[in-house]
């Protein structure tokens, strides 16, 4: 076994061997497409493992970025990999190292593992999300219980056995009883949460806030224990927008789950189908031309200038400015006309594909993207003193819902909401995916970790965007816009006509659908709202035998308790206003 | 019967009843919306009687204010059944049989004293100008007092309201073991 | 006659009036939505009647024939009760506006008190209100509802108080002709910012809005009104709009005074409607004034707001008296 872990060490990397000196006969290694060390660790050893990772190692991991787990059950290749019914996966991030590392559980069925709660906080969620999803227990948990599927639910989704269509259930019927059952499941137990309806002085008020809010972004519910106005204590009840996109993901062909991602953060569009399609694409190994390249590079540049509008009108409006959401609608809607224009969809054009892009640009964008970038600063400018510079705003959000980069990092927080703290890491810059590292831009920071300041550096990123999209028109490379590899899906058109051999290849990857080779990867990127990351697993199918999204705002929402504790319901407005979410994004 | 008469009347008589509710009403966010009608009523008497400006003052701050802060307190307390219950049980009439007769002797002396003087009626009218000169000339001394203890209230309210807010503080602060997503381990 | 008062044909004014402030409430919430399009870069209503004009009737039809719901787990008599509190306490306002000369339906000599009194009874409407529908939304927006005002009322009786000392009198008329050589803007500048923020938290319109504060409390104190019901309150807030504009001209601005330079305009309007004329110009401009600050300005928070008058606003409010009462004594008979 050891000799394993070495070799893994001369594969990728350095850390593993640091890990075999401390645990070196329990580990095993794993090879992985996507070069990241992967560590097999018995259940027992789990927490030590993880604590010395976070605390003693030379690289300290800080940040747990994901934690799931996978149904190996009907699993066919994993060649060399230790026996497994469920598997529980951790991928820890050093940002001080600029290093992952994935850690594995193995389990039979039934079997539970220790909780990491006490390692890193963040994993509560995870935790549950992972027991509702697999039925997975662990040990030690503070309040294990369901979180995205309604308490009443039957079964766990992302187990192999549970149906994935309508068609595979009897007819769901509403009875009475049922709905009953239902609402009652919904009703808030202030004691099953720990909390005292009454205080030494004061009977504690318990208030709603959602599912139905305006304030609330979506489908989200945060269950507030007030004395007065003032929070003593949140719980966020999230599940309302579940859609189990995982379980999706494994009914659909590799090629046609291309939609779906767009639909995870409904704002982000294409900037959805850029992790999915560069994972993909690296575990078939295909290399995307320059051109396409660039080209997802500017779509999604558009959609997080248009994502973070939203969030800029949406942050003033909820603190009551009413005007700013009404000028960045219209601005957003300059933009959608761009988008439209080179992809014929508006919010969802779900236009990457495995190997590049779906059609090359129109005539005339270039002087469509280079008019919004002339257009844009100014409206900037114009916000900037309307609402950022704005007294009453400023009262309203500054010093509100601070936290610093540790617990930032504690509560996985990522992208802009962390850079608000004065943390500078920007995937773009310090993992450039897809060319970032051809163009020329700042990473915006802020100090103070508060709503002012994840508002500030989302005003400051828009204005490095449209820096970005200028250098996409001046310097877009020509060439084709898909890659030349038999699995790009769908495959050039130009030869299919010409010989028996291209057209039946084109026929089978048009309709089953590209064989991905077997094997893991994860791709990260640096989504509108902080980092993206679909982590797939090819059985050698058409088919993806498991996909795991980490997304941004799922531990966001987490930490919303934290952040809050001791403010205004008025503030708690701001603070979700600032976290920048969306419940599609947390829910999948 | 004239109508300046009527006009004193009606009202009086709509205080007399709306006293006489705010008192036996069970439900008290309902007995205050009486002694609302009641200020009001009492207010027109004083518009009848000359005193326009007592009746704006009666209307602004006892039906505008102080009630207002009543009505802000019972609904704070947010009173259910139980407390309906148990102003039920206070109008029993062992409760209320010694105090009335009290009350009444009270006002047999009181109709004694009135009844020798001679009751002005309405005719001349009091400005607000002729007020302040009263206020700030015969009876300055009362109205010094007057403030000397409304500022001992406001320090006295601080001073509990400060205690309030530090009690609150800490429980805030205090909360967090056993909450999900509250648990501290990390940090 | 009662104590001398004038009870005249300005009697006859009444309904007119009250119809007429309705009907103006009906086109004033179309305008200000055209308005807030306008500045918002977006249309607003314009599709009933000419530019949208019937907006308001086709709401009215709207709010006649929707469902009149009482929450059944509510209080029935106040629930219906406090929309009536809320719009006719604004209603009575007007009875003591003098919107002309001799334009009035009375001229008591404590009308200032009665604007008072009766925006301290409109608290009662919204209290009721959200404390009737028995929604924690509602009882959060009332509380804040009646926090606030009750705390306003205190700024906006002691701005107008500077007002008072100039004209020697609680009588609109001779407020405003007390202004004939100066408008009170200018002696009582603070008196008029303290009273312009008064007025907009006693109304509660945006920047002040806390009590409904949709980012908050969904709707506030009226999150279970509908209907007709809710027409009447949002009336009230309309009324509470101009009344508290029509104060604005009457006690800084001088009423339906005009300043000379602007006289040869007189014989274009009419010489009999020319005060008329001139009021209304004046408060339109003022009822733009609150719409602008609508779209403009963010809303604090609730402790925030209460500071804001506590703090600094009651200390400036006092000051303001004290001077403008030692100014006024040392003009009238020396040091």
């Amino acid at each position: 076994m050891a000799e394993a872990v070495e070799d893994a060490v001369d594969e990728h990397h350095h850390l593993p061997a640091d890990l075999a000196t401390h645990f070196g006969e329990h580990c095993v290694a794993q090879p992985c497409v996507d070069g990241i060390p992967t560590v097999w660790v018995p259940k027992e050893k789990l927490r030590d493992v993880l604590r010395y990772l976070k605390h003693d190692a030379p690289a300290r991991f800080e940040l747990m970025f994901d934690l799931s787990a996978i149904d190996e059950r009907t699993r066919q290749r994993r060649d060399g990999q230790p026996d497994s019914e469920f598997t529980v996966f951790y991928h820890l991030m050093s940002l001080s190292g600029d290093d992952d590392i994935r850690v594995k559980v193995a389990l039979a069925d039934g079997e539970s593992v220790d909780s990491i709660e006490s390692v890193y906080p963040v994993a509560n969620w995870y935790e549950r999300e992972a027991f509702d999803m697999f039925g997975i227990r662990f040990d030690g948990h503070s309040n294990l219980r369901r979180i995205l599927t309604p308490a009443l639910w039957e079964g766990h989704p992302l187990r192999k056995e549970h149906p994935a269509r309508a068609t595979e259930m009897d007819p769901f019927k509403m009875t009475p009883e049922f709905q009953k059952a239902q609402q009652e499941a919904l009703r808030f137990v202030p004691e099953e949460w720990g909390m005292s309806r009454s205080g030494k002085h004061t009977d504690f008020m318990f208030l709603n806030l959602g599912p139905n809010h305006p304030s609330v972004h979506g489908v989200f519910r945060i269950a507030l224990q007030l004395d007065g106005e003032v929070i003593v204590q949140a719980v966020p009840d999230i599940g309302y927008h579940h859609r189990a996109q995982e379980k999706m993901a494994e009914r659909q062909s590799w090629h046609t789950y291309i939609p779906y991602t767009d639909r995870v953060d409904y704002l982000g569009g294409v900037m959805n189908n850029l992790p999915y399609v560069l994972n993909v694409e690296k575990l078939a190994g295909i290399d995307v031309p320059e051109r396409a390249q660039v080209i997802r590079v500017m779509l999604s540049e558009c959609f997080r200038i248009a994502s973070h509008l939203l969030f800029y009108g949406t942050f003033a409006q909820d603190v009551g400015q009413m005007s700013p959401v009404f000028y960045m609608f219209a601005d957003r809607e300059r933009l959608f006309s761009i988008i439209e224009a080179i992809t014929g969809g508006r919010m969802h054009p779900s236009w990457f594909r495995i190997g590049g892009v779906t059609s090359d640009l129109p005539d005339g964008w270039d002087t469509m993207v280079r008019d919004f970038c002339d257009y844009m600063p100014a409206r900037l400018d114009h916000y900037e003193k309307m609402a950022m510079r704005n007294k009453i705003l400023k009262r309203r959000t500054q010093g509100i819902g601070a936290y610093n980069t540790e617990e930032g990092l504690d509560w996985g927080i990522t992208g802009s909401s962390l850079r608000a703290t004065g943390h500078d890491w920007d995937l773009r810059k310090k993992r450039p995916y897809s060319m970032y590292d051809q163009f020329d831009f700042e990473v915006p920071i802020a100090q103070a970790g508060d709503c002012y300041a994840r508002c500030e550096v989302r005003v400051a990123e828009i204005r490095q965007s449209l820096r970005i999209l200028r250098q996409c028109v001046d310097n877009m490379p020509s060439g084709p816009v898909k890659s030349d590899h038999r699995l790009t899906t769908p495959p050039r058109k130009e030869r299919t006509m010409q010989d028996i051999e291209t057209l039946i290849h084109h026929f089978l990857n048009v309709s089953w659908g590209p064989v991905i080779p077997p094997g893991e990867s994860v791709t990260t990127v640096e989504a509108t709202k902080g980092w993206n990351s679909y982590y797939s697993i090819s059985d050698g199918g058409t088919m993806a035998y498991r996909t795991r999204i980490r997304t941004p705002s799922f531990p966001a929402l987490q930490q919303i308790p934290l952040i809050s504790r001791g403010f205004m319901v008025a503030d708690l407005i701001a603070i979700v206003a600032s976290i920048d979410f969306v419940m599609a994004d947390v829910d999948r | 019967m004239n109508a300046d008469l009527v006009l004193f009347w009606v009202p009086a008589a709509i205080a007399v009843f709306s006293t006489a509710l705010v008192i036996t009403r069970k439900n008290a966010s309902r007995a205050l919306v009486y002694l609302v009608i009641s200020l009001l009523a009492v207010a027109v008497v004083f518009f009848v009687l000359g005193a326009p400006f007592a009746a704006a003052l009666e209307v602004v701050v006892y039906a505008g204010a102080i009630v207002v802060l009543f009505l802000f307190v019972v609904m704070m307390l947010n009173l259910g059944r139980s407390s309906v219950l148990r102003e039920g049980g206070w109008l029993r009439p062992n409760m209320w049989v010694l105090p009335g007769i009290l009350a009444f002797v009270l006002l047999i002396v009181m109709f004694h004293v009135f009844a020798g003087t001679q009751a002005k009626t309405a005719g001349t009218e009091v400005p607000p100008s002729a007020v302040g000169r009263a206020l700030f000339g015969p009876y300055l001394l009362a109205v010094e007092l007057a403030g000397f203890l409304l500022l001992a209230a406001l320090v006295g309210a601080y001073h509990l309201g400060r205690r309030y807010l530090e009690e609150r503080r800490a429980v805030v602060e205090g909360t967090g073991e056993g909450v999900d997503a509250g648990g501290d381990g990390g940090r | 006659m009662l104590f001398g008062w004038e009870v005249n044909w300005s009697y006859v004014l009444i309904l007119p009036l009250a119809a007429g402030t309705l009907l103006a409430v009906m086109f004033l919430q179309w305008w200000e939505r055209r308005l807030l399009g306008w500045l918002q870069d977006r249309r607003g209503p314009n599709r009933v009647g000419w530019f949208g004009v019937l907006q308001g009737v086709a709401d009215g039809i709207k709010f006649l024939t929707k469902d009149d719901w009482v929450p059944p787990f509510g209080d029935r008599v106040f629930f219906v009760a406090a929309p009536v509190i809320v719009c006719a306490s604004m209603l009575f306002v007007l009875a003591v506006i003098p919107f002309a000369p001799s334009f009035h339906i009375v001229d008591v000599n404590i009308a200032l008190l009665w604007f008072l009194a009766m925006s301290s009874l409109a608290v009662y409407g919204v209290l009721l209100g959200g404390f009737a529908s028995n929604n924690k939304y509602a009882l959060l927006g009332s509380l804040r509802a009646a926090a606030q005002m009750v705390t306003y009322e205190v700024f906006m009786g002691l701005s107008i108080m500077g007002v008072v000392i100039h004209a020697g009198s609680f009588s609109l008329v001779e407020i405003v002709g007390a202004q004939e050589q100066l408008w009170f803007i200018v002696p009582q500048f603070l008196g008029f910012v303290i009273f312009l923020i008064a007025g907009l938290a006693e109304s509660h319109r945006l920047p002040f809005d806390l009590p409904e504060a949709e980012h908050e409390l969904a709707a506030g104190f009226h999150t279970e009104y509908s209907g007709m019901k809710f027409a009447f309150l949002m009336c009230g807030e309309y009324v509470a709009v101009i009344a508290t504009c029509c104060f604005i001209v009457l006690l800084f601005f001088g009423g339906w005074l005009v300043p000379d330079f602007l006289g040869f305009l007189e014989p274009l309007v009419g010489e009999q409607f020319a005060g008329l004329f001139w009021f209304g110009l004046k408060v339109l401009f003022f009822i733009h004034f609150f719409v602008l600050l609508r779209a403009a300005i963010p809303r604090p928070r609730y402790d925030q707001l209460m500071s804001l008058g506590w703090k600094i606003l009651l200390p400036l409010t006092l000051v303001n008296l004290l001077v403008t009462g030692f100014l006024v004594a040392w003009a009238r008979w020396g040091l």
